[in-house]
Parts: structure tokens; C-alpha cells; sequence
């Protein structure tokens, strides 16, 4: 493998924004989790949990409510009092209506999926009909006093159970009028200053009206005399969420302590017909509050402000237990934010609202495998650069000569060109950017810094001459099916342009002859990760389920090798892997080596070695020089996988002798969220 | 012995010796409204046969007006309907001075107000501007969402992390488990980097002044 020095960075200053609301669709098995800064992931739960496509935030966006509607449609409603539809095809909002009601706190679809149902700040209900192309208002219930924050219908769509604070109200679609108002009690058996604030709100068909407050109390209602009938104390804090099966046997709860409760219609005997709810499962999977859970027909999954988006599947609904069953959480994210200039050693953060550019730091010493050199030079902050207005930015990169820095929104596409004078750092924008660049999904620059590749939510790629200052449209291609959701590789040459995205498979373009070269054939997974090797121009794909592909370009097949690993398959250590690969590089000397990693481990693949068969120890530590040889040849494998280093946000190949490593604590990140809830322990 | 005279029923009796010289011909509605006309009490009774003695006798010249009920009532009706009359007229004047002046101030606003084409294109223009690269937005519109937006978050933040809830600092909540171990450890974050961050880059520039200064001076 050779001698490495590594820069282990972590002044990579990455927080995720929480997680406010969470919408499972049941027919597609994609699950759509909103933020905090107002961006809508969508993430696909067949394709190995990955995040397939995503929506970028805003900063008066406040999402507080999310929806599916029938034939596949989402809606979102926040604080600024618009409910916005999301184009899945095309990747951007298709409108956004004002609902004229103040801040809208929560929305629910109807069971038939044809209508919408809002609740406003100022405590109206507003009905509204979906239409194919949009949304019309139809009417107002009857208006209540205060703020209504949860909304659920009845399986049959005829009564709607209404949450809002110290009551609920039931009312009567037909006629728009509250049939019956609950008082809800402030603090169980108890008095107390504090309004009861009903987060959740949950309708069930035998007219049990489930509901969640702020005194950490679940209490059962009966819809038709408007009584209480159960009530349960399950926390100290607020109960923030709760979300019911299809079956309506189970329900689920999160609190603001970062409890999921699991709740569960079980005989009260053994061979009795009568049932009753029963706390059964108490989980721990998050530190701060729970804002969110939905209920898959065979998961709970919860997310909150501790940005942790956590799948538990139910051991009694999953039918073959193997990994699948095993506990999911997503907290990095699936694509790369990092680029980075090899030639200055320099590297490219991407951030909601800025970008900055780091110089990494130089060592003269020398030592022995595991020693930390003394850095002679530290690392130097360049350059922060915010963006201009509230949007986030989608993508950026820095060109490899470190002397371009392009990046988009969804409005707008910006180019600059930085100047180096010994230590300082001079900036000049480019003016007047073609429109057809921006709401660009990714952004990348040829090796020779010469041409520049857009990939834009239309489905077009772009590609454009940079010379000097200026630039030039050359090119754009427009691929047959528009998918969006991009990913770029351009061969070190200059020659291959690779561009994922598309439902008919990966597209290679000639780029110096401006024509479609070859299509490697489509997987039924999405890719993840991509990058042609120099002077091979093997195109290597790396897919959600932890595949991995080589395509040779000039031959317009897969190669040998590739044919070789999929004849014997993987890894069984290998697939099961919960995060998938987002970077692949290549040594400049070494052909046969691939280096890729995830967020927990970095591999090496050495083409020359033989493959690992399901027997044999995956994560091959470094063996002792002391061993045999002939004992290191029989361990030995293709796949030299290294854990040092983790959570990884990038890892990429400087030269020959020096990586840089990229790291993202959890402790860090924790460390710069907003405050949890009180425990209290005994003996502190 | 004194032989009293007949008396007389009050209505028709009052009536007749008043209507003697008089019409005959509304008797009838005189009798009806004998009391209108304020019939006396009784002890006047016999004053109108006194009276009509008497004033047979001595004042024949001066005879009380011959009001008969009709013409009165005639003449009262005619009043009341001049009364009608004149507050029916006052009322349309008065219409008619508040039409006129609503209308001026129409025509003043008008005149304040931009020519109708270009409100019809404010109108019309707010609701295709989602290709275009600006928004045209009213600011009393925006101002008062923005202000609803902001209480409205308030609200979220009071109720979640405002006073009465129960929350504490990361550091705290990551240093529960430390306190609880065998070998007590600190904090999770236990020094502070985050002060006299203006105090160290000062310092941080000086030195590099200094170091500067004395290459030039070893020179």
C-alpha cells in the first residue's frame, strides 16, 4: 500500500439543522424528512435508506407541517403561512399558496387523499381540494380560539379531531361545525400555570381519539360523548409527536427527553376478544427532543433536534431476520460538501448560508507508522464567503488549480476567480452569469481548471469554456429522461465526461467531440459515487447497496475485474455497511489501487490481489511483521479497509505520499445544539 | 221643591245642545268623539244647557267659534301632513348633500390614486412572477407576516425552551455520565476557548509584528 501522510482536518465546523417533521409514503416506500432550515430530503427506504433527492432550504421557510397526497404529491405548510407543493420530476417547488389564515402550525391529508386539511394561527381550519395541478380553497370551519397545532382525520374522512392548547375540538366535515370541545387537563391530577399545549393529535375508526401534550400525558378520548377515557403519564417533559399504524394496532410517541414509546392493542387475557393500549417498548436512540415519528408497516422512525433520523424495525412485523432488521441512523450526510484543490492543498467547505476555504497546514518532520508530526505550519482560514439572499446553497466546488470557486442556489449560479499573491488571497466575482446555470445539482471542473461541467435541475449539462476572466457557453446536453439528482465525473485527460441521474443509466459524453460516447447499463439502484481513473479511464460506480462497478470507457464494457467481483459477490461484512460510499479517487502511480470511503471506514482496493470469499476476515488488521509470510499472502485480500479515521466527511488523495482526512466528531456536533432536557441522576 | 230638569246623557245630550245651530250632519262622528273633544265632568254637564240658556239670551253676537270636530280634524290632518311634508323634503335634502360629498372625495381619492392601467398591471403582474428574478411585494403585506411569523415562532420557542421548562446545557447533560463514573472525569467541555477571542488575535498580530521587526533588525 505504501507510506501515507495524513492531514487529519477537523476544523470542518459541520451541524446539520434538526429535523422538525418526517411524512412516510407507503406505496413508494420513500420517506420525506424536512429541516429546520427548510430543506426537504427524500429519502428511498428499498434503495438501502439512501437520500435520493433533496429540496434546498430557505431562510423564511419554516416548515411545520409535511404531507403526502394521493398520486404521489407532497405538500408542505410553515410559519410564513404558505402551503408549497414539491415537483418531484423536475426538483424544484412548483408553487407556493398563500393560505390567508396567519401561520399555519399543521396539515393533514384526507384518507381519499383528494383533499387538504389546514390549521392556522389564527385558529381557523381551512379545507382545501386538491386539483391535478394545484390546490383551491373551499372553505372554513368553524373558527376556534386559539392556535390549532395538530389536525387528524377520520379513516372515513366524515369528523376531524382538532388539537390546539388546553382543548381539543372535534368537528363535522359536512357542516364545518365543532361538534364537541375537551378540555384537556394542564398537568395530570394536578393544577398548573402552564397551558397544555396538544402537540398530536390521532383519529382512529372506532372514534378513539388519541393525544399528546405538553404535560407528557397520552390520553384515549371517545369521539362520540367527547369524554375522557385513558389517560397515561409516560414522561416529564413534553410529548412532541405521535404517528399510527395502517392497522391501527400500534402507535408510536416521542417526548422531548428523546424517548420513543411504542404502544400496542394486546387482549387484556390471553384468549379474550377484548383489547386495551399497553405501553410496550420504551427506545433511547436520540438525546434531544423527538419531534417527529411516523409509523412504517414494519418501523418505527423518529427524528428530531439532535438531527438523527433513526429507522428501529419491529422484530414481530419483519419476517426474515437478518440485517435488515437491524437498527438504522442516518446522521452524515450522503453526499460530498467538501471539494478540494490538490495543487495549493487546498480545501472547499460547502455550508447552508457560506463557504469557506481552508489552507491545509505543512510538517517538515519525519516519523514511524501511527506517530503524530508536529505541524510547522498551521492551517489557515482563506476565505468566507456568504452567499447573497436567504437561499441555501446547493452545490460548490473549487477547481483543482485552486483558482475558481463556482457555486449555486436555487436562483442563482456564481462564479469567482481568486488570485494568489504569496500569503493573500484576492477575490473578483463574475458578473452576469447565464440564467440556464443556476438551480445547478452539481458543479464540477475539468483537471486542467480549463472547462467547467453544470449538471442543472432541468436535466441539461452544461458545459462551459473558462479563459482568463470570462467564459463562454460551449455545450449543453440533454439527456433523454429527466431524473435529476446528478452526479459528475470527468476523466483526468480531459477527454470523458460521466454524468448519473438518469433512469436509463449512466451517460458518457465525449467532451472534446461534444456527442453521447457509450450509456453504462442501468442498475436499479441509485449511484452514489463516481470517478474515472487516469490513463485507464475506467469508469468506477459506486451504487446505495454498496456495489461496486468498473465500466472501461474506450472498450464501452465493464472490465475484467468488475466481471471477476460481481461473479463472486461481495462481502457479506461489506454489503451490510449503513453508509454509503460518497468518494472515490485513484493513486497517479498506482493503477490497480481504488480508494473509497464511507463515514465510518476507508478502503484501498488492490485489483492485483485476490478477492475475499465469505470466510475470510474482512477487516484485515495490519498483520505483525513477525508473522510469516506465507500467512500474510493467505490473509491478504483486495479490500485493505482502515477504521482509524472516522466519522469520515472526505478522504481524498493529495499526492503520492499524503491524504487528507477529513473528520466530523459526533461530540462536536452535539456539542453545538440546542439545550435538552434535564436528567436526573442519582448521585449527581 | 225644586223639579230638576231632564238630565241629559252626556254624549249625545252635550252634543246636541253644542251642534243646535250647527251641522247635523256629523253628528254621528261627533258622538264618537264626544270624549276627544274633552268632555267636562260631570258637574259641567248641566253647564252646557246653562250655558246655551244663557248664551241664547245675552250673547248672541258673540258666540263662541263654530269649530265643528270635522273641520278641526280637517285642519289638524292638513298640519301633520305639512309636517310630513317638510321633514321628507329635509331628509332628501340631506341625502342628496352626502351624495354629493361622497362622491368629491371619490374623485379626490381618484385623483390621488395611479391611472387604472398601471394598477391593473400591479394586479395582474403579482401572480406571474415566478419565472422572473424579482419578487414585487407589498410592504404593509409583508411587514404584517413577517411580524406574525416572528410571534409565532416565539411562541414555539417559549413553550419549548422559554422559562417553566426544564432544560440545561449540553455540556451539563454529556457530563452526567462522567460524573457518574469509578474514576470521576470533568466536563465533556470543561475549558472555555471561547473568551478574549480580540485579546489573542491582538496578541497573535503582535507577535508576528516582533518577529518581523527583529529579522529586519538581525539584518
Amino acid at each position: 500500500m505504501g507510506e501515507f501522510k495524513v492531514h487529519r482536518v477537523r476544523f470542518f465546523n459541520y451541524v446539520p439543522s434538526g429535523i422538525r417533521c418526517v411524512a412516510y409514503n407507503n406505496q413508494s416506500n420513500r420517506l420525506a424528512v424536512s429541516r429546520t432550515d427548510g430543506t426537504v430530503e427524500i429519502y428511498n427506504l428499498s434503495a438501502n435508506y439512501f437520500q435520493e433527492k433533496f429540496f434546498p432550504g430557505h431562510e423564511s421557510r419554516a416548515t411545520e407541517a409535511l404531507c403526502w397526497a394521493e398520486g404521489q404529491r407532497l405538500f408542505s405548510a410553515g410559519l410564513n403561512g404558505e402551503i408549497m407543493e414539491y415537483d418531484l420530476q423536475a426538483l424544484n417547488i412548483k408553487y407556493a399558496m398563500d393560505a390567508f389564515g396567519g401561520p399555519i402550525w399543521s396539515m393533514a391529508a384526507s384518507p381519499s387523499g383528494s383533499q387538504l386539511l389546514v390549521g392556522c394561527e389564527d385558529g381557523s381550519v381551512k379545507l382545501f381540494q386538491i386539483t391535478p395541478d394545484k390546490i383551491q380553497f373551499e372553505r372554513n370551519f368553524d373558527r376556534q380560539k386559539s392556535r390549532i397545532l395538530s389536525l387528524s382525520w377520520h379513516p372515513s374522512g366524515t369528523h376531524i379531531a382538532a388539537g390546539s392548547i388546553d382543548y381539543i375540538s372535534v368537528f363535522d366535515v359536512k357542516s364545518g361545525s365543532a361538534v364537541h370541545k375537551m378540555i384537556v387537563d394542564r398537568q395530570y391530577m394536578g393544577v398548573s400555570k402552564r397551558k397544555c399545549i396538544v402537540w398530536g393529535v390521532a383519529f382512529l375508526s372506532d372514534g378513539t381519539i388519541i393525544s399528546v401534550d405538553s404535560a407528557g400525558k397520552v390520553q384515549f378520548w371517545d369521539s362520540a360523548t367527547g369524554t375522557l377515557v385513558k389517560s397515561h403519564l409516560i414522561a416529564n417533559a413534553d410529548v412532541q409527536s405521535i404517528a399510527v399504524a395502517d392497522q391501527e394496532d400500534s402507535f408510536v410517541v416521542g417526548t422531548a427527553e428523546g424517548t420513543v414509546f411504542h404502544f400496542q392493542l394486546v387482549p387484556v387475557t390471553s384468549n379474550s376478544s377484548e383489547k386495551q393500549w399497553v405501553r410496550t417498548k420504551p427506545f433511547q436512540h436520540h438525546t434531544h427532543d423527538v419531534r417527529t415519528v411516523a409509523h412504517s408497516p414494519t418501523a418505527l422512525i423518529s427524528g428530531g433536534t439532535d438531527t438523527h433520523l433513526v429507522f428501529r424495525p419491529l422484530m414481530e412485523k419483519v419476517e426474515v431476520k437478518n440485517y435488515d432488521a437491524a437498527l438504522r441512523k442516518i446522521t452524515f450526510p450522503h453526499r460530498c460538501l467538501i471539494s478540494c484543490s490538490k495543487k495549493r492543498q487546498l480545501l472547499l467547505f460547502q455550508f447552508a448560508h457560506h463557504l469557506e476555504l481552508w489552507r491545509l497546514g505543512s510538517t517538515v518532520a519525519t516519523g514511524k507508522n501511527g506517530d503524530t508530526l508536529p505541524l510547522s505550519k498551521n492551517a489557515d482560514h482563506l476565505l468566507h464567503l456568504k452567499t447573497k439572499g436567504p437561499e441555501n446553497i446547493i452545490c460548490s466546488c473549487i477547481s483543482p488549480c485552486g483558482s475558481w470557486i463556482a457555486y449555486s442556489t436555487v436562483s442563482r449560479f456564481f462564479l469567482y476567480r481568486l488570485n494568489y499573491e504569496h500569503d493573500n488571497i484576492s477575490l473578483k466575482r463574475v458578473s452576469k452569469m447565464p440564467a440556464f446555470l443556476r438551480s445547478a445539482l452539481q458543479i464540477l471542473f475539468s483537471e486542467d481548471s480549463t472547462k467547467l461541467f453544470v449538471a442543472s435541475n432541468q436535466g441539461a449539462l452544461h458545459i462551459v469554456q473558462l479563459s482568463g476572466g470570462s467564459f463562454k457557453h460551449l455545450h449543453a446536453f440533454q439527456p433523454q429522461s429527466v431524473e435529476a439528482m446528478c452526479l459528475l465525473a470527468v476523466s483526468p485527460d480531459g477527454n470523458w465526461l460521466a454524468a448519473s441521474g438518469t433512469s436509463a443509466g449512466v451517460h458518457v459524453y465525449n467532451v472534446k467531440q461534444l456527442k453521447l460516447h457509450c450509456t453504462v447499463p442501468a442498475y436499479n439502484f441509485p449511484v452514489t459515487a463516481m470517478a474515472i481513473a487516469p490513463n485507464t479511464n475506467n469508469l468506477v460506480i459506486a451504487h446505495s447497496d454498496q456495489q461496486v462497478f468498473e465500466y472501461s470507457i474506450p472498450d464501452k464494457q465493464y472490465t475484467d475485474w468488475s466481471r471477476t467481483v460481481q461473479k463472486q459477490g461481495f462481502h457479506h461484512l461489506w454489503l451490510q455497511r449503513d453508509t454509503p460510499i460518497t468518494h472515490i479517487s485513484f493513486h497517479p502511480k498506482r493503477p490497480m489501487h481504488i480508494l473509497l470511503h464511507d463515514a465510518y471506514m476507508f478502503c484501498i482496493i488492490d485489483k492485483s490481489l485476490p478477492l475475499p470469499n465469505d470466510k475470510t476476515l474482512l477487516y484485515n488488521p495490519f498483520p505483525p511483521t513477525n508473522e510469516s509470510d506465507v500467512i500474510r499472502r493467505r490473509t491478504a485480500h483486495a479490500f485493505k479497509i482502515s477504521k482509524i479515521y472516522k466519522p469520515l466527511l472526505f478522504m481524498d488523495l493529495l499526492d503520492e505520499r499524503t491524504l487528507v482526512a477529513v473528520e466530523r466528531p459526533l461530540d462536536d456536533i452535539i456539542a453545538q445544539l440546542p439545550p435538552p432536557i434535564k436528567k436526573k441522576k442519582f448521585g449527581t | 221643591m225644586v223639579q230638576l230638569r231632564p238630565r241629559a246623557s252626556r254624549a249625545p245630550a252635550s252634543a246636541e245642545a253644542m251642534v243646535d245651530e250647527g251641522q247635523l250632519a256629523s253628528e254621528e262622528e261627533e258622538a264618537e268623539h264626544g270624549l276627544l273633544l274633552g268632555q267636562p265632568s260631570s258637574g259641567a254637564a248641566a253647564e252646557p244647557l246653562e250655558e246655551d240658556e244663557e248664551g241664547d239670551d245675552e250673547f248672541d253676537d258673540e258666540a263662541p267659534e263654530e269649530l265643528t270636530f270635522a273641520s278641526a280634524q280637517a285642519e289638524a290632518r292638513e298640519e301633520e301632513r305639512r309636517v310630513r311634508e317638510t321633514v321628507r323634503r329635509d331628509k332628501t335634502l340631506l341625502k342628496e348633500k352626502r351624495k354629493r360629498r361622497e362622491e368629491l372625495f371619490i374623485e379626490q381619492k381618484k385623483r390621488k390614486l395611479l391611472p387604472d392601467t398601471i394598477l391593473e398591471k400591479l394586479t395582474t403582474a403579482s401572480q406571474t412572477n415566478q419565472n422572473k428574478s424579482y419578487l414585487a411585494v407589498r410592504l404593509k403585506d409583508q411587514d404584517l407576516r413577517d411580524s406574525r411569523q416572528q410571534a409565532a415562532q416565539a411562541f414555539i420557542h417559549n413553550s419549548l425552551y422559554g422559562p417553566g421548562t426544564n432544560r440545561t446545557t449540553v455540556n451539563k447533560f454529556l457530563s452526567l455520565a462522567n460524573k457518574r463514573l469509578p474514576v470521576k472525569r470533568a466536563a465533556v467541555q470543561f475549558l472555555n476557548n471561547a473568551w478574549g477571542i480580540q485579546k489573542k488575535q491582538n496578541a497573535k498580530r503582535f507577535k508576528r509584528r516582533w518577529m518581523v521587526r527583529k529579522m529586519k533588525t538581525k539584518k
